[in-house]
């Protein structure tokens, strides 16, 4: 039987929470998610049953069979090798072109929309012109590519020719060993080859690439006619050799692009006329063909159109021109136009809403076996899951309505049926937006997907709004244009749109540590527990800091080292990026770039500039704890703290007490809040603005774990807030650490509501009841709180809403639990792909409980 | 010596193609696995040597 929520005391009445749908009282707590999956069709039924995933779990791949392909190093090579010479924004373009004619084609049964960006569908490229480093990797392991003597051939070809090894030169070397420990800080983005991309997709679907070329050519031709003019004119005329090439680039990268994708149209018909015995998929096969010979190349018309075109410009953005994390897309709104032309005008492509859920469904799945080539490190920080695909939807238009519609829905009611781990999805809450689309919003998240995770619709356009001023060509972000911002990654938004989205991970995105920050400025800049290193400035011995603001300023100094670093890391690649490693075909796809002749990667209109801090509310509540016990009660001194860690607590129980009861974040505690909401910011996002970085604007803060606050806390030696060296670190960017919060879910709410200044973007982790969430009061007890949350200004919430029993019985018989799904940090993962360590702290996390005062404050109506 | 051009599952690339190319054409081969089928289209070309999935047309 499931568990329903006791009765409370609640404005002088009972209130009951019998659940909203009473067939669910028969099921188990131990196996609820493994009943709410329901495929709308017998197809995405099919293809959910036969999905390859690519799920990792402690940097293996899970699925038997997966493994790298050798194809695109080996084309991408061989053009590198024959353009020597030209300028290189065209050799960026040949070596796309020589993978995309080259490449093997993949086409699955059942599948609609067909494609994939390697040369079989258990198998995921490599990137060797990025980083050495992450090739390498995998040649060591059982996922090299085949045959390993020619991988290994390539690799070594490109190590002066990559990101890394154009990089690399301009760093001591020293500083670069203490990156690579990724313990105060993420290894730089030329040796990782990580990057994100969002793609301008709107062109594509509304002008189509022909017309991109005819665009470009106009362009030469333009270009041509002005270097041409008498009087000869150097300053001005020698602009345009650059602008020439750029565009020469995005022809080249566009034409490839179109034959690649008609080279799909054939592989349909073939298939068609030669293979397939069922009539009905002959007949589907045959409208595949003609869908795939017209688009891109063409506007796209209906719905089917648009999911195609826009699943080639994917391919080709995040994983053939180069890898990307990512989905970053304004789904709904994007789509929307050829919604209303198949569905509701049934113009084109003629379907119903229904017929609509199941393309989403569809496209849903083709994610889900998305595979992504990338280090071990980055397959260990994703655990349970494949790589970070999230897409946003909801918020408000241009002219300040609500921007839900029926594609909205759409997509939110095939995410509840067809239940995957990806994409995951970002819903811009407004509190104009519409009750119907919030509802289902709801539904996903009580069904336990973990998402979509909620963004603050106002901040982020007034964020947008700020970083425009800083726009080094003078060309930021119009009022207008903020309204179609979708988060890049999990967390920061920026624009989408035809211009001035954000091309390159050099812009935002990386990490940094603060709890290992803290450890080692309690060391004078030395790493004892883990790397056994200098890993920053010295700063003198703790013993020796004799006031709090003397610690203050030796994590400050700690803090400027490691912060300038990473983000000089990544502006000197943003360099090299417009120089070697240009996108001609995201440069095509662009209006920006396509109107001034620039490269992607080195053209920046909208600044966006961010780094995320991981595991700060460890260090906050370590900053907390030593002021009450050392500096204020003078219980203990700073030497019997360091001997009290260097002993991981061990002969040192009762002062072990002390420091893990000190006040802690999440509790609405003055004493607490007051110290940690001046380390976010005047620390965090204080010392984090006074950068400028390649966008001349300023860097701030998004604190978002990701599956880092496992990684990081094994790194990190036992902390002054009573954790253990080796545990977890904080979940979220701004969430209370794993069961430290008491006081409810208002009082986390109040703590994270006072951090306001210098930030950018803070995740916070909530774990709701499941048997409120699931019971009649549910989505009025969420939609009140997700109000209230907005009017306390609050950047972000997601939310687990999976019982422990669940999880617990996951534990004991995994096979059972495949869909199993919870959200981690930014992302959501299946339970049982999570290696022990990182599901025991879901488990840990506090299941919050609605008391009469929690709904009192949220003014709940029941 | 079996050459590519002999195959049956050779597909001539149409002329008015993008990437027509004299003696060019799709190698197209059905793939069953343990998730199910699917099809790969590699460009060859009809001198190239057959290789192991020859079938004579």
């Amino acid at each position: 039987m499931a568990t329903v929520a006791e009765a409370l005391e609640y404005r002088g009445k009972s209130i009951e929470f019998p659940l909203e749908y009473p067939e669910e009282n028969d099921i188990p707590d131990e196996e609820l998610h493994e009943h709410l999956a329901r495929p709308s069709t017998e197809r995405t039924k099919k293809l959910k049953a036969r999905c390859r995933w690519k799920h990792a779990s402690a940097g293996e791949f899970v699925e038997k069979g997966v493994t790298s392909g050798i194809q695109r190093m080996r084309f991408i090579t061989e053009a590198h090798r024959a353009s020597d010479g030209k300028p290189e924004v065209i050799r960026r373009a040949l070596g796309l072109a020589n993978i995309l004619n080259k490449y093997t084609l993949v086409l699955q049964q059942d599948e609609f929309i067909i494609g994939y960006h390697a040369e079989d569908p258990n198998m995921f490229p490599l990137y060797p012109e990025l980083a050495y480093m992450a090739v390498a990797d995998y040649l060591i392991s059982d996922y090299a590519p085949q045959p390993v003597d020619e991988a290994t051939e390539i690799m070594e070809y490109w190590k002066p020719y990559s990101m890394q090894g154009k990089c690399e030169g301009y760093f001591d070397p020293e500083d670069l060993m203490r990156m690579y420990q990724v313990s105060t800080m993420e290894a730089p983005g030329f040796a990782t080859g990580y990057n994100s991309v969002v793609p301008p997709y709107e062109t594509v679907l509304e002008d189509g690439l022909l017309k991109r070329i005819e665009m470009a050519e106009a362009n030469i031709k333009k270009a041509k006619e002005a270097m041409a003019e008498t009087p000869w004119d150097a300053t001005k005329g020698l602009k345009w050799i650059d602008k020439i090439d750029n565009w020469e680039a995005m022809v080249i990268a566009d034409k490839a692009v179109i034959a690649w994708a008609r080279r799909h149209a054939r592989l349909a018909k073939i298939v068609a006329e030669n293979f397939e015995t069922d009539p009905k998929r002959k007949e589907e096969l045959l409208e595949i063909s003609e869908i795939n010979h017209r688009v891109p190349a063409e506007p796209c018309k209906g719905l089917k159109d648009a999911f195609q075109a826009k699943w080639y410009v994917f391919m080709v953005c995040h994983a053939i021109d180069r890898y990307a994390s990512g989905f970053a897309q304004t789904e709904d709104a994007m789509l929307f136009p050829y919604y209303k032309a198949s569905v509701i005008e049934k113009a084109f492509q003629p379907m119903t809403h229904a017929d609509a859920i199941e393309w989403v469904e569809m496209e849903r799945l083709k994610i889900s076996e998305h595979g992504a080539g990338k280090s071990r490190a980055y397959r260990e920080i994703f655990p349970g899951s494949n790589d970070l695909f999230i897409l946003t939807v909801g918020g408000t238009k241009a002219d300040g309505s609500d921007a839900c519609n029926e594609m909205t829905d759409a997509i939110l009611e095939a995410t509840r049926n067809i239940r995957t781990t990806e994409p995951s999805i970002l819903f811009r809450y407004s509190k104009i937006g519409r009750e119907k689309t919030k509802r289902l919003v709801f539904g996903c998240i009580r069904d336990g997907l973990g998402y979509p995770s909620i963004k603050h619709e106002e901040i982020a356009l007034e964020q947008l709004k700020y970083y425009s001023q800083f726009s080094k060509e003078g060309n930021g972000a119009t009022d207008e244009e903020t309204h179609s911002w979708a988060n890049v990654l999990c967390m920061s938004p920026g624009l989408t749109g035809r211009r001035k989205t954000q091309k390159t991970r050099s812009e935002g995105g990386g990490s940094i540590f603060p709890a290992k920050i803290l450890e080692v400025a309690l060391n004078d800049g030395y790493d004892w527990s883990y790397a056994d290193m200098q890993l920053g400035p010295k700063t003198g011995k703790s013993e020796n800091l004799k006031t709090f603001e003397e610690l203050w300023e030796a994590f400050k100094v700690q803090y400027q080292y490691a912060t300038s670093l990473v983000i000089r890391c990544k502006d000197v690649m943003r360099h090299f990026e417009g120089r070697y490693l240009q996108m001609p075909f995201v440069s095509s796809i662009d209006d920006g770039c396509m109107e001034l002749g620039r490269d992607a990667c080195e053209l920046s209109e909208q600044p966006n500039g961010w780094h995320n801090p991981i595991t700060t509310v460890v260090a906050a509540n370590s900053m907390v704890a030593i002021k009450k016990l050392i500096y204020d009660d003078k219980k203990y001194t700073m030497g019997q703290l360091m001997d009290a860690l260097k002993a991981n607590w061990e002969g040192h129980e009762e002062m072990h007490k002390d420091f893990k009861n000190a006040p802690k974040w999440g509790n609405d505690d003055e004493y607490a809040d007051t110290i940690i909401k001046d380390f976010y910011e005047d620390i965090i996002g204080g010392e984090m603005r006074r950068i400028t970085n390649y966008s001349g604007g300023p860097v701030l803060p998004v604190g978002q774990a990701v599956g880092l606050y496992m990684e990081i806390g094994s790194r990190t030696g036992p902390t002054p807030d009573g954790r253990f060296g080796g545990e977890a670190a904080d979940d979220g960017g701004i969430s209370p650490y794993m069961g430290t919060d008491h006081k409810g879910p208002t009082a986390v709410l109040r703590s994270v509501s006072k951090v306001q200044k210098n930030q950018k973007a803070n995740l916070l982790n909530q774990r709701l009841s499941v048997p409120i969430m699931r019971s009649k009061h549910g989505f009025a007890i969420w939609h009140a709180y997700m109000d209230t949350w907005h009017d306390l200004n609050i950047d972000h919430v997601q939310f687990n809403v999976v019982s422990t029993a669940e999880m617990k019985a996951a534990q004991k018989e995994p096979e059972r639990h495949q869909d199993l799904i919870v959200r981690v940090a930014g992302f959501s993962a299946r339970f049982v792909d999570i290696p022990t360590y990182g599901q025991n702290t879901i488990i840990a996390r506090n299941e919050q409980q609605f008391g009469a005062e929690d709904l009192e404050y949220l003014n709940v109506n029941l | 010596m079996s050459k590519c051009g002999e195959c049956a599952l050779f597909f001539q690339v149409p002329d008015d193609a993008d990437d027509f190319e004299p003696g060019k054409a799709d190698c197209v081969t059905e793939i069953k696995d343990e998730k199910g089928k699917y099809w790969l289209s590699k460009p060859v070309f009809d001198n190239m040597k057959a290789c192991g999935t020859f079938k004579k047309a």
